[in-house]
């Protein structure tokens, strides 16, 4: 800025200074002149003290406060009316009741109470309410917008129920007990009775029991906040086959309901029969001579049996047989005819003893006491006949030989 | 067979009408009835208060009182019924003449024999016989048990076996009052052949085992061993009549005895095998073990019997 000389400078900060100044002169200018004048002849503001509210779904109505104040030197009645969204409820009041004016002294500022509710069917959104107001000789008016939003939390507003399991897929045969835990937390907001319900499979069982008692329940009552530990014990159907169940168990309190799945994994049961047709445990046979007793293995599970075969527990010297000697696999339901050769020891006393068998498959097993008696054999008996007749008859011969002397 | 009822006849009322038989009778009786009302006396004490046992009655035979039990007394002295019955029925009537006179009448001469053997079986049967019922007179009263049919029946075969074996020794002293003239002669050989087998064979039967199995008893031996000394012992012994005798009727009275063993060899499974149903034997079962026994008895008694009515056929009696 070499070729500006100081004067042309001058000349510039002056129209800057005046270009700037302008504004604040005409506002100092006009608070000059409210000053100057004490305020103006009439004057009043509507405010609301929020003018933005946002509302949860199915509240109650809300008060809010809309305040006039009087900044004229005369006293005013201001009038005013308001238009609300359709869904909505909306009056002025005070104290107890409903207002249409108010009166405020110059200067003074008074505060009424703008009550705002929604309908219980109003839709989630943004409501706008408009308030007009005017003095008594309709010469100052003033308008303000409320602006409503309604949220979409009802429900969170009643609260919730809370389900959880830890172990929600249990695994067994079918003939077993399953026993689930399940946490209830009441994060409603009321102390109520939850009902508990299941929805087992066809004959299967399933009931409710708190941890540590032998009742059964089908509801219980929690306070707010309140986390109770709930046993659900699933029976499953005796013959029910390998499989996933699944058990929806539901929780409702109310209008408020929460679900879990609870899935039990049946491995089929092992379990394995022997007897007799007959029902007969007994047999006889001769010392060294076989026995024969038809027994029969039934495969009472619900699985397949692989391998089942047989041991004796038997005296020593005894000779058990089975036909087949083992079982290879064995349907669910089925059933196989096991012959069983007993031969007692050549030195086996006369008498009853005891010989054990034992149906071995992979994953159960069952005993058979069979009641083995030894009889004498009679053969000894005929040879001893025949010899006392040979001496009968030798004593005979004698007599006739002899005799008639 | 004419003139064998009469001598049969005759030969009995000889036999009850005798001292002998009255002396020898009111001995054995009274000496049963003692054995049998200590037994009696012991198995009511032990079986009061507990479950009756099956086969109680029994017991009143073969439970040990104070010294013997019934059974063991028949084995013991029974054989002196025969033997006192029969030592002098042939040499008595020889030395004293009667014998000639007896043959010279119109009766056959196996007649003599045959009715002096008949008359001592029916007088032994009908000693054992009263014996037994006096017995098991004494046992109802005292133990107040009723016997059931398979006990009664058990307590049949064992009489029976009894007569057998005393009529076995009836027909060894007969034998020897025919082998022998003297009646001292033919007592004392009887008497000897009694002691013999009653006593000397089993002693004998545990000298032999011993010598042809040394054992040493504070030495744990092999029950290998064991059991063949002990069979060796028990073959021995068989020998004996009374060992027959005792094994037979121990097994037929006793119901829950399965052997005529003393000693069984028996694995640990086999022994709880057998203990697990503790039936007592059916009748059969028992006569059966014991078959060879009786046959045996039996055998050797009409054998003898034979021997005796041969050698008596054969003799010469107008000698005398």
């Amino acid at each position: 800025m070499k070729f500006v000389n100081g004067k042309g400078m001058a000349i510039i900060l002056f129209i800057l200074l005046c270009i700037g100044i302008i504004p604040v002169i005409s506002c100092f200018a006009q608070e000059a002149e409210v000053k100057a004048a004490n305020g103006p002849e009439r004057k009043f503001t509507m405010n609301f003290v929020y003018p933005e509210v946002i509302l949860a779904g199915g509240s109650d109505a809300v008060d809010l406060d809309l305040t006039f104040k009087n900044k004229g030197k005369k006293d005013e009645v201001i009038y005013f009316e308001y238009e609300s969204p359709s869904g909505w409820q909306a009056r002025v009041k005070t104290y107890s009741f409903d207002i249409s004016s108010i009166y405020v002294p110059a200067g003074e500022e008074r505060s009424v109470t703008f009550n705002i509710e929604p309908d219980k069917e109003t839709n989630p959104g943004v409501y706008f309410f408009k308030v007009n107001a005017r003095s008594e000789d309709g010469a100052l008016t003033a308008s303000r917008t409320l602006k409503a939003t309604l949220t979409q939390k009802e429900k969170e507003r009643q609260g919730e129920i809370l389900l959880k399991t830890s172990y929600p897929v249990l695994q067994g045969p079918s003939d077993g007990k399953f026993e689930f835990s399940v946490s209830v937390n009441n994060e409603t907001k009321k102390e109520q009775p939850f009902n508990l319900i299941a929805e087992p499979p066809k004959d299967w069982q399933v009931n409710f029991k708190p941890p540590f008692k032998d009742t059964f329940i089908s509801s219980l009552v929690m306070k707010p906040d309140e986390n109770q530990n709930v046993n659900v014990i699933v029976t499953p159907d005796r013959f029910a086959s390998a499989g996933e169940y699944v058990i929806p168990i539901t929780v409702s309190a109310g209008d408020l309901e929460a679900k879990v799945a609870l899935q039990v994994n049946i491995t089929g049961t092992y379990k394995i029969d022997a007897g007799t047709a007959t029902g007969l445990l007994s047999l006889e046979t001769q010392k060294g001579k076989a026995g024969n007793l038809s027994i029969y293995v039934k495969n009472t599970g619900s699985a397949t049996l692989k391998d089942v075969s047989f041991l004796s527990v038997k005296p020593e010297n005894w000779d058990v047989q089975f036909s087949p000697e083992k079982v290879v696999s064995l349907e669910p339901g089925s059933l196989k005819q096991v012959e069983v050769t007993i031969v007692p020891a050549e030195e086996a006393l006369v008498g009853d003893y005891a010989v054990g068998i034992n149906v071995n498959a992979e994953r159960t097993s069952d005993d058979l006491e069979l009641r083995v008696t030894v009889r004498s054999s009679a053969a000894w008996g005929w040879i001893g006949i025949g010899i006392i007749v040979i001496v009968i008859v030798g004593l005979f011969g004698l007599f006739l030989a002899l005799g008639r002397r | 067979m004419t003139g064998i009822g009469t001598i049969f006849r005759k030969e009995l009322s000889d036999h009850f009408s005798s001292y002998r038989f009255t002396i020898l009778f009111a001995l054995i009786a009274m000496a049963s009835l003692i054995t049998a009302y200590m037994a009696g006396i012991g198995l009511r004490e032990e079986l009061a208060g507990i479950a009756k046992p099956k086969f109680v009655f029994l017991m009143l035979f073969t439970a040990t009182g104070s010294l013997f039990s019934l059974v063991q007394f028949v084995a013991f002295f029974g054989p002196l019924i025969g033997l006192l019955l029969g030592f002098d029925s042939i040499n008595r009537e020889r030395s004293s003449g009667t014998l000639s006179t007896l043959v010279s009448q119109p009766i056959y001469r196996d007649s003599i024999i045959n009715g002096k053997f008949l008359a001592g079986v029916v007088t032994i049967s009908s000693i054992l016989l009263s014996i037994t019922l006096v017995v098991s007179g004494l046992g109802l009263s005292l133990i107040g048990v009723v016997p059931g049919p398979e006990e009664v029946w058990r307590i049949f075969f064992y009489l029976i076996i009894s007569i057998v074996y005393i009529s076995f020794w009836l027909a060894v002293s007969i034998l020897f009052s025919i082998l022998f003239r003297g009646v001292a002669t033919s007592a004392l050989a009887t008497l000897a052949v009694w002691i013999f087998f009653s006593f000397f064979i089993p002693i004998g039967a545990s000298v032999v085992a011993n010598a042809v199995v040394p054992l040493d008893i504070q030495k744990q031996e092999n029950p290998e061993l064991l059991v063949k000394r002990i069979k060796l012992e028990r073959g021995v012994s068989l020998i004996s009549p009374m060992q027959l005798y005792n094994d037979s009727t121990a097994i037929v009275i006793d119901p829950t005895r399965k052997t005529t063993k003393a000693f069984v060899v028996m694995g640990p499974l086999e022994r709880m095998s057998q203990e697990r149903f503790q039936r007592p034997l059916e009748l059969l079962q028992s006569v059966h073990i014991v078959i060879p026994h009786i046959i045996t008895l039996i055998s050797i008694t009409f054998i003898c019997f034979g021997l005796s009515y041969a050698i008596f056929m054969k003799q010469e009696i107008r000698s005398f």
